[in-house]
Parts: C-alpha cells; structure tokens; sequence
C-alpha cells in the first residue's frame, strides 16, 4: 500500500511538476511578447509622454522671448497662468473661456450638419448604379483638397459685397449685398460653412464602408418578410452602421475642435472674437505674443476638454469589444 | 530559461538601439548639418571671443570643410529666381573660399519665420545664418551673436550699409545683432492713368490733399475708390497707424519702452482718421473692412483703388504683370497730418518706418564656422552680390556704393526710394513688439467689426485703444 501510495505520489508529483512546467512555459510565451513591446513604449514616451510633460511644466513657467534661452530656469509661476487664461487670452480680449466656448459650438454644430448630410449622400451611392464611381469620386473632392485651399476659396466667396455668396444671397434676396461674412458675428457661421463643405466626406466614407459591410441577405429576408424600405433602412441600416456612425460623430467632433488651419486662412489674426477657436486663441498667444507658458496652460485647458469625448470614445470602444466578443 | 534570457536581451537591446538612433537624431551635434539633404560633420570651434574666431577659422579651414547653412525668407513672387540666385552665388562663394561649404533652405512664412527662431533659441540647433525680418524680437531672446568692432570690420565695415538701416540692427551701436542685406521702404503707389483722368497733375504731399485727391478720384457707382484699407491683416494697420501717428508726435510706446502709449491722443487721432476713409470722407469702398494685404493690392491692380499708402518697393514685380503694369508710380507718402498746413510739435516728417531684412548668427555657431559666415555675409553684401540681388529678385541693395555709376538703380523711383530711406525712422527697439502688432490689430479689427455691422459710435477707438494699451503694458519689462 506504502508502495503504491509512494506511486501515487510520485505520479501526483510527476503531474504536478508538468502541469507547472506547463502553466511557466505558457505564462513565458505570454510575456515573451511583452519584451517586444518596449520600443514602442519608448516610443510612445518620447513622442507622447516627455512633450506632454514638458507641456505641463511650461504651463506652470513664466516662459516668453526674454526666458526662452534659459527655459528650464524660467520663473515658476504657478497656477498663475491659468488663472490668466481664464482671464485673458489674445489682443481681442478674448479669454480661453471665450474660445472653448466658440470651438465648442463650431465643433458640434458643424458635426451635426455634416453627419445627416454624409449619411444620406452614403446612401445613395451604396447601390450600384450607372456613373456611381464618377459620383463617389466626386463626394470625395472636397475631402482630398487641402484645408487651406478649401480656406482659401471660401474666403473669396464670402469677401463682401464681390464675394459669391453675397451676390447670390442679394439676388435671391434673402441678404443684403453687404453682408460681412468675415468679420463680426457672420463669421461663426462662414467657418462653419467652408469647414462642413470640406469635412462631411469624412461621415460618408465612414458610413459607405459600414454600409458596404452589411449582408443583402439580411434586406431579401426582410423583403420577403414584407418590409418596406423605410422599415429596412431603421431595421437592418441603422442598427448595423449605428457603432460606426457613433465612432465618425465623435472623430468629427474632436477633428472641428482642433481646426486651426481654416480660421487662420480665412480670417488671418487676430480673428473676429466670434471665431476665435481656441487652437488660434493658443497659436496667438504663443507664437505671436510670445507667452509660451499662457499658450501652454491653455493647451493644457484644451487637452482636459477633449478628454470628455475621448472618454467616450474609448468606453465605446470596450462596449464595441465587448459586443463582437 | 537561457532562450529566454537571450529574447529579453534582444528586445532590451532593440530598444535601447532605438533609444539612441532617437537621441542621436534629437540631440545632434552642433555642427551637424542636415539642411537640403546634405550632413555633415563641421569643426565647430568652443571659443567666444571674436579675436580667436580668425585664427580657429584659419586652422580648422586648412583641416577640414567648414559648411554653413542658410535659412532664407521664401521669395514668393519669384522662387525661381531666388533659387538660381542663391545657387550661382554659393558656386562663386564656393569657388572664393573652397575651405567653406554653403547649403542653404527657406521659410516662407512670418510665422515660420517665428516659429524657426524660437526652435533654435529653445534648442541650440538650427542654421549658421538665419534671414529674419523684425530684429527686436530675435534680439530679445539673446540667441544671437552680439557683433564687435572687429565683426563689423569682417563684413565691410558699418560705413558699407545705410546707416538707417543699422537703427534697427540692435537697441544701440554696440549692442547690434543684424546685418542688413537689403532696404524696403515704404512710399505712396498711385495709379498715373486715374490721376490723369480725374486732372490730378501730382501726388499729394499732405493728408489734407490726400483726402481732396481721393474725393475726386472716387466714383462709387463704378466700384472706383481713391484709397483703401485692409483692417483685416496682421501687420498692414500698425505700419500706415504708426507712421500717422509719429507725424502726429506720438508713437506706440515711449522712448525707453517701458510705457505703453497706444492710447494717446496722436495713435487715437491716426486711427481715427484711417477708418475716416470708410466712415466720414467715403474715399475707401466699405468692401474693405475685411480686407487683408493681398486683397487690396489685387484692388489695385483691378484698378479699383488710385492710391495705396505705405507699399515697399517689393510690390513692383507683381504691378509689372498687373493690368496696371504701365500705370503706377511711386510718390513720397505725405507728411503732413490731416487738416494741418505744418507738422504739429513734436510731430516728426516720416515717411517709411527703417524696414528690411538681415542676417543674424545664432549663438550656438562658434569657431570656424561663425568667421566662415561672417565671409558669406560680407560676400553677400558686397557690390556685385547686392546689385545680382536686385536684378534678379528686384530688391533693394543695402550696400550704398551699389548705386554709384549704376544705371539700373538710377531710376526716378528707386531714387526716391532711397531718399524715404536717407528719412527712414525706426520703430521701437522693444521685445515686446510682436504683442504691440498683435494688440493694435485687434483693436483695428475691432472698429472693423463695428463699423461693419453699424455698431460703432464715438469713442469706441479710444476705449479699443485703451484695452490694447492696458493689455501691453502687462507684458512689458
């Protein structure tokens, strides 16, 4: 009995000893990766992490033209230049509040004008019909310029009174010839046209390649089920491209925020104080005013903001995970 | 487990391998040339003082090459030629000193221009010769060599340049950190054929006339204006405001710049009198409130505007393929301040602010190569090289004896251009004027704003005036 108790053992033993060889060669083939992993995370360091580190410590420096040789002794100031920021911002007077509210508002009414209007153009190319890749390429134009062409041109159409649009508005006489499209309060709305004219490509691709992805058994099944188009569309279209969707709204969104390159071309600096985004708010007061450090707290301002929609972005995604899981 | 060992080396390895090609290209050497492809390794010298500078240059050129690079303003109206310029120029330099090797790159924006001097101030790297335009600001970083007596001597002596134009080289005579290469003042463009038509016979020499002139000129039934504005652009509305208010007696800041005066009664009444050509004389279109340069120079050139204050001799090229090309001429700006028969006290006669461009040597360059770019500069702005300048990209030469015996710069208007810059005055030498430019703009487009949505009333440039003031004088030190 000893003897085969001894057996038993030594086979538990046997078993056991395996299974641990095992379970440590399974959990180092699972770290070995891992150690792959550490030029990106250098990477990811010194592109990401130091700058923004940096970007912190500026935002607390007295750093201008006059401490810029010598920045990492700078006077430390602070919170101080936050405070300014939310008290101050460019020669206009307009604050960093001020700013995060018009980009703000640029940000989510130009998303939502351009997120029917991508869908719906989406839609119609998805089907095939005669000429549908001449009008694909098309819908892609004004996605393929670049921004400060599509700056550029909308500029010249809104110059007052010799400007396309005010010669139009006059002739259907909706407004007047002289209506200022790109100084004062119009000029929220001109920069909300010329960058929805230019971005809602972005919504249709988005859309199109979910669209494209949905199965046509799914709309035969349902025709044959008696279903009509309009049943078919909220039944089977949206619920499919409704992640997808979600995702292009949120990129939009965070892609308006930044746009920086469309309001500098279309309204030079300073800007009306009605499209004054935040980005030209911190370009101003960095690189033409030279308070590196005031510039530097508002970028960090900024970057607290986006974090909203990036929250939700990234939760999301783990819902998105989650579902295909 | 030795398998393993050697993996985690490996990737240990790998990313320490990255780490240093990433330092290496972050945190390369001084001397380490990478502009228009070229890299090479220069002999920088460690000493900063000017007398050793000669004799390190001397030894390290017998070594081995030095190569300077050049950062160049963008000639934008004719890159081309630039290009063949610069190119034909550095193969002649070349040929001169074959111990130095140039290579050379552009900015082509005043932002860029900016952003490129903060990076090599904040950095330590960056071009052996930077071309910038504005010096007070570039002075104010201390990222710049302070040139001595035997620096000046290296590059022709300061008896080789217009002597208003060193006025802004630096705050003093012995605090100079700019080397002009060319001039750019500022005078009055008029279209010859609409003075014609409308019996103008000369250019006006007060505003008072200026006024009456454009009154006659204008004819806003056929879209036809005297003048014109353009309060939408960064930098136009400081430069006509400030030469207005100087002849007025005032200027932006006082005289040691620690007191902002953008608010004073001289910078109040020129500002006032600038939107006047919209609002009370009508001799500028409305159209113009938001305008930048480009857009009133195109009017000019439509023949929608007669006259256009304060433009520098580099508009030429472009008149020269406008459809005015045989109708502009160049005048003197008045001097005269509006509604008076002499300059008021205090008032001075200018008619061009010192403007221009120079070459500044970055700190960071030393030894060998700081003299290999003091030999570049004073071959630059030698005779030949400065007259080459002006007949292939049309600007001005800096260098005084490049007008004697020359006919090409014998030209009615290019000697007027000379006499405005024999008057030239500069504006103030303060760090701080990038925050003036940009607070000025902000009021100027301000009363736009208002003005073109009816909304302004009196004494809303006094109160926009005095918001920018109150805004400069917290950043000044």
């Amino acid at each position: 009995m000893r003897g085969e108790g001894v057996q038993v053992d030594f086979a538990e033993t046997t078993a056991t000893s395996t299974g641990a060889k095992a379970s440590r060669k399974r959990r180092s083939a699972n770290r070995m990766p891992m150690w792959m992993l550490f030029p990106t995370l250098f990477l990811l360091l010194l592109i990401i992490v130091v700058p923004f580190l940096i970007a912190v410590y500026t935002s607390l420096i007295d750093l201008n033209q006059y401490t810029l040789i010598h920045w990492v002794r700078a006077p430390f100031v602070g919170l101080g230049n936050f405070i300014d920021a939310l008290k101050q911002g460019s020669a206009l007077g307009a604050s960093a509040l001020r700013s995060v509210w018009v980009s703000v508002s640029f940000s989510l009414v130009t998303t939502a004008i351009i997120t029917p209007v991508g869908v719906m153009a989406a839609l119609m190319v998805n089907k095939p019909f005669r000429g549908r890749k001449w009008i694909r390429a098309l819908f892609l134009l004004p996605y393929v310029l670049p921004v400060f062409v599509i700056a550029l041109v909308w500029r010249l159409l809104f110059l007052n009174g010799t400007g396309l649009i005010d010669q139009v508005l006059s002739w259907l006489h909706i407004a007047n010839k002289s209506t200022y499209w790109l100084i004062g309060p119009h000029t929220f709305w001109a920069m909300v046209i010329a960058d929805a004219w230019g971005s809602w490509p972005f919504i249709y691709l988005m859309v199109l390649a979910a669209l494209q992805s949905i199965s046509t058994d799914q709309y035969e099944s349902a025709y044959m089920d008696g279903a009509g188009p309009v049943r078919s569309f909220f039944s089977i279209t949206v619920p499919n491209i409704r992640s997808i969707l979600g995702l292009a709204v949120l990129l939009s969104t965070l892609n308006h925020f930044n746009n920086f390159t469309l309001p500098f071309i279309m309204f030079g600096t300073p800007p009306s104080p009605q499209a004054d985004v935040l980005p030209l708010n911190v370009y101003i007061t960095s690189f033409q005013t030279f308070n590196f450090g005031l510039g530097a707290a508002m970028s960090i301002i900024t970057l607290i903001i986006m974090m909203i929609p990036a929250i939700f972005y990234i939760r999301m995604l783990k819902i998105g995970e989650g579902a295909t899981r | 487990m030795r398998k393993h060992a050697k993996r985690a080396l490996l990737g240990a390895a790998m990313g320490l391998g990255s780490s240093f090609a990433l330092v290496a290209c972050t945190t390369m050497p001084q001397g380490v040339n990478t502009s228009n492809g070229s890299a090479e390794v220069k002999p920088g010298g460690t000493s900063t003082a000017s007398a050793t500078h000669a004799n390190t240059a001397h030894e390290n050129a017998s070594i081995s090459p030095v190569t300077i690079s050049l950062s160049l303003g963008l000639i934008t109206s004719n890159p081309q030629g630039q290009k063949k310029m610069v190119n034909d120029m550095i193969a002649k330099f070349e040929k001169q000193n074959p111990g130095i090797k140039v290579t050379w790159s552009t900015w082509d924006s005043a932002s860029q221009e900016d952003t490129d001097i903060e990076t090599m101030t904040a950095t330590g790297q960056g071009p052996t010769i930077m071309d910038v335009g504005p010096i007070p600001t570039a002075y104010a970083t201390h990222g710049f060599h302070v040139l001595s007596a035997a620096d000046w001597k290296a590059i022709g002596g300061k008896s080789r340049y217009f002597a208003k134009q060193l006025t802004m080289s630096g705050p003093s005579a012995s605090q100079e950190i700019g080397i002009p290469w060319e001039i750019n003042p500022f005078a009055l463009v008029y279209n010859k054929k609409m003075f014609q038509e409308a019996g103008i016979k000369s250019p006006p020499t007060t505003w008072t006339q200026f006024v009456k002139d454009a009154q006659k000129l204008t004819k806003p039934s056929k879209d036809q204006w005297g003048t014109g504005i353009d309060p939408a652009d960064s930098i136009d509305p400081w430069h006509i405001n400030w030469v207005m208010a100087k002849q007025l007696g005032g200027d932006f800041l006082n005289s040691n710049y620690t007191k902002a005066t953008l608010n004073s009664k001289p910078v109040q009444t020129a500002l006032s009198f600038w939107f006047d050509w919209v609002n009370k004389f009508k001799i500028a279109s409305p159209n113009d409130l938001d305008y930048k340069s480009t857009d009133l120079v195109s009017a000019f050139q439509n023949q929608k505007i007669a006259m256009l204050p304060m433009q520098s001799y580099a508009f030429v090229p472009s008149l020269n393929a406008s459809a005015v090309k045989n109708d502009w001429a160049y005048a003197p700006m008045p001097t005269i301040p509006y509604g008076m028969s002499k300059l008021p006290k205090g008032g001075t006669p200018v008619q061009t602010f010192t403007s221009g461009d120079f070459l500044v040597i970055p700190t960071y360059v030393q030894g060998a190569q700081y003299q290999a770019a003091l030999k570049w500069i004073n071959f630059f702005t030698s005779v030949p090289q400065q007259r080459e300048i002006f007949n292939s990209i049309g600007y001005l030469p800096v260098n005084v004896d490049a007008y004697k015996n020359y006919k090409p710069l014998e030209t009615p208007t290019i000697s007027m251009l000379e006499q405005a810059e024999n008057h030239a005055y500069p504006y103030p030498f303060s760090g701080n004027w990038g925050n003036v430019e940009v607070a000025f703009g902000g009021a100027a487009n301000q009363i736009a704003d208002e003005i073109a949505t009816k909304t302004y009333k009196n004494g809303d440039i006094a109160s926009a005036l005095n918001a920018a003031n109150e805004q400069i004088q917290n950043t000044l030190q």
